[in-house]
């Protein structure tokens, strides 16, 4: 009498290869894999920093960035999310797109009491290097500059250019409103500003982004004190799809010392971090990457 | 962890920071026996300081009902549930405290409020630790009980929603020890949302950021007591100064009531968070109760205050409440009243420790019929 695994095995087997040969077909070649570093070719076309699924990022090779649980400071993370980010990155000597894919169950945008957003972010040494700074948020002395993508920025301005209004309507549907002391005119209103919305009247980076856009530019000696950098320069745009996210970070190569500039032929790192809103993973609770070799490919 | 002293625990514990007391520390007394839940506190709050948009769900001031109604749900059956025993021996606590019972990775032992939790500020309204018996007669003590707990933030000695702030911006001020949370720092990582054991720091969903009580900070600059304080109408709550142990003075109210006649406790001290708002507990309600919910000296506060009307300072002290507007950091009794002092212990207030007594005859003689109190 035959195994059960192995009629098991041979009764799946040919759909199994059939699959396989739908998907080859279906998506082309697969970008090579560079386990030791990130290697970000020069292109001569547009980046594609606004669309994940372009043609481009086909030849982009691909890094496997294994994350780990942050558990450096507390609150650390215990149990374990997002272990795998793909990393792919391409540039045109003025900026680099890095696109960045990652396995997710769950669409989560808006954060409310208990649920936070889907995130990712990259991080790159302030000086490049063979000095680099902690992987960990950087030090006292030796700071990080990070775009920090964030799920809900992104809904924010969907939902604003779809005309659906705020995170409160979208988390509320069905909720009806008489009237908020906030919306009343002049004067008054400035009042009512600062009594109601005290942290937008702060102007709290978090409550008020003038420069809309889903990125922010964090800088970081070390956890605890990050902020948003004077200069704001990046663009994200994410998609979940199928349970998954595929982001595209654009930032560029040099805006000048205080956004970590990169130079093209020469090796620098990078870190990545990936926040999973179902698990309610916010700041420090987060599964990150050591620091990553990159390479900018040179002219 | 630092090790630091909290009186109310009687012991030293584990904390995030070392112990620095502020020059001196807001402190309240309520008095739970003559709370209606008539919510012109929350009211008063709410209308002042969470009108806007993302605190629609938002009550730093909420009364509840006890033992069902709880604002967020449960927030105190389910830490309770996950610190396990607590147990003290005399006026010692022997078990842990949320800092001390914090698990590997965590500052300390929160629960996560979800927004639905919010949903349901008045579940268990009014609703008593079971039915009456069919034939009941009512005897004491009482076969079912209920009280109602009205709460603010306790802008506590050692909060838990500072120590767990990865980004520090939560601080006790220096000059009145008030808990805030610096809106221009906060990234709404909820951590303070889930640290706090008494569910009072909120987090904001418009503008991704969380708030909390500012005990009115700015009316306590200018010597006046907070909205909610003021607006009692059954004149439960007196705001002032609270003093360590050692420095405890009688002529302060809240020293008085707290330290000297220990009339008014802090709510679940056990939690570790040397809690600034003192409750004088309900005197209808037993004492396995009490204990869990304000310590070991629950039962003597409950016999204090059961003779407290004949005793013309504490009479004095509560006749105070709700007498004025302005924070009462001394008083002394004067022959048939109680006086409010400021900080120089000069009078602004003053107060007859016992209203006259009219007794209305059931009879009237001149119209000869029986008078009724039907309003």
């Amino acid at each position: 009498m035959k195994p059960r695994a192995l009629a098991v095995t041979r009764y799946t087997a040919p759909p199994l290869v059939v699959a396989v040969a739908l998907l080859a077909l279906s998506c082309g070649r697969r970008p090579a894999v560079d386990t030791a570093q990130v290697s970000a070719r020069r292109i001569q076309a547009a980046l594609p920093a606004r669309d994940p699924d372009s043609a481009i990022w086909r030849d982009a090779p691909e890094h496997p960035a294994r994350l780990m649980v942050q558990d450096v400071t507390e609150p650390r993370l215990t149990t374990p999310g997002v272990e795998l980010v793909r990393v792919r990155a391409v540039h045109d000597g003025t900026a680099v797109a890095f696109r960045l894919e990652w396995d997710d169950a769950s669409e989560d945008l808006i954060p409310e009491s208990g649920r936070s957003s889907d995130a990712v972010a990259i991080q790159f040494p302030l000086e490049s290097g063979a000095d680099v700074p902690d992987p960990a948020m950087g030090q006292a002395g030796k700071g990080v500059r990070i775009w920090y993508w964030k799920a809900v920025w992104q809904d924010d301005e969907r939902r604003a250019r779809a005309g659906q209004g705020d995170r409160i309507a979208a988390l509320y549907p069905r909720a009806s409103i008489d009237h908020y002391p906030y919306e009343a005119g002049g004067a008054a209103r400035r009042e009512m500003e600062r009594r109601y919305a005290p942290a937008a009247a702060t102007g709290n980076p978090i409550a008020v982004r003038p420069q809309g856009g889903a990125v922010q530019v964090l800088m970081a000696e070390g956890f605890g004190n990050t902020g948003p950098t004077a200069t704001q320069l990046g663009t994200g745009v994410g998609r979940w799809k199928e349970a998954r996210w595929v982001t595209v970070i654009t930032r560029p190569i040099n805006a000048g010392p205080d956004l970590a500039p990169l130079r093209p032929g020469v090796r620098t790192y990078l870190a990545v971090a990936v926040w999973d809103g179902a698990a309610r993973h916010t700041g420090s609770r987060k599964m990150r990457s050591g620091w990553i070799p990159l390479l900018l490919e040179a002219p | 962890m630092a090790r630091v002293f909290n009186w109310q625990l009687g012991r030293t514990m584990s904390y995030w920071y070392s112990e620095q007391r502020p020059k001196r520390q807001f402190g309240a007394v309520f008095d739970i026996n003559k709370c209606i839940a008539c919510q012109t506190c929350t009211l008063a709050c709410k209308t002042t300081w969470t009108s806007g948009r993302g605190q629609e769900f938002m009550l730093w001031n909420n009364v509840e009902t006890k033992p069902y109604g709880s604002y967020p749900l449960a927030w105190d059956l389910q830490l309770l549930e996950a610190m396990g025993e607590q147990r003290w021996n005399g006026q010692t606590y022997e078990g842990r405290t949320i800092f001390e019972a914090a698990p590997a990775g965590e500052r300390v032992l929160g629960i996560m409020k979800h927004s639905g939790d919010y949903a349901y500020p008045n579940v268990g309204e009014d609703e008593t630790l079971g039915a009456v018996d069919k034939g009941a007669a009512l005897s004491l003590p009482q076969q079912i009980w209920m009280f109602y707990l009205a709460r603010i933030c306790n802008h506590c000695t050692y909060p838990a929603c500072l120590s767990s702030c990865s980004r520090s911006a939560i601080y006790k001020r220096p000059e009145d020890g008030i808990v805030v949370l610096d809106q221009s720092r906060c990234r709404g990582y909820q951590e303070c949302v889930r640290a706090c054991p008494y569910g009072k720091v909120y987090f904001n969903p418009s503008t991704g950021t969380s708030e909390k009580c500012i005990a009115c900070f700015p009316k306590i600059e200018q010597g006046i007591q907070p909205q909610c304080f003021v607006n009692c109408i059954g004149k439960i709550r007196l705001q002032g100064w609270i003093s360590p142990p050692a420095q405890a003075k009688e002529d302060n109210p809240i020293d008085y009531l707290v330290h000297v006649r220990k009339l008014a406790l802090p709510l679940y001290p056990q939690f570790g968070l040397e809690p600034n708002v003192y409750y004088v507990p309900p005197i209808n309600v037993p004492d396995r109760f009490l204990i869990q919910m304000f310590g070991p000296g629950a039962p003597a506060a409950v016999r204090t205050y059961r003779e407290a009307k004949n005793d013309k300072t504490l009479a004095g002290l509560f006749a105070l409440f709700g007498s004025t507007e302005r924070t009462i950091p001394y008083f002394k009794i004067a022959g048939d009243f109680a006086v409010a002092l400021d900080d120089d212990r000069k009078e602004f207030a003053r107060v007859p420790i016992y209203e006259p007594v009219h007794i209305r005859r059931a009879e009237n003689p001149l119209l000869q019929i029986i008078r009724s109190n039907t309003t």
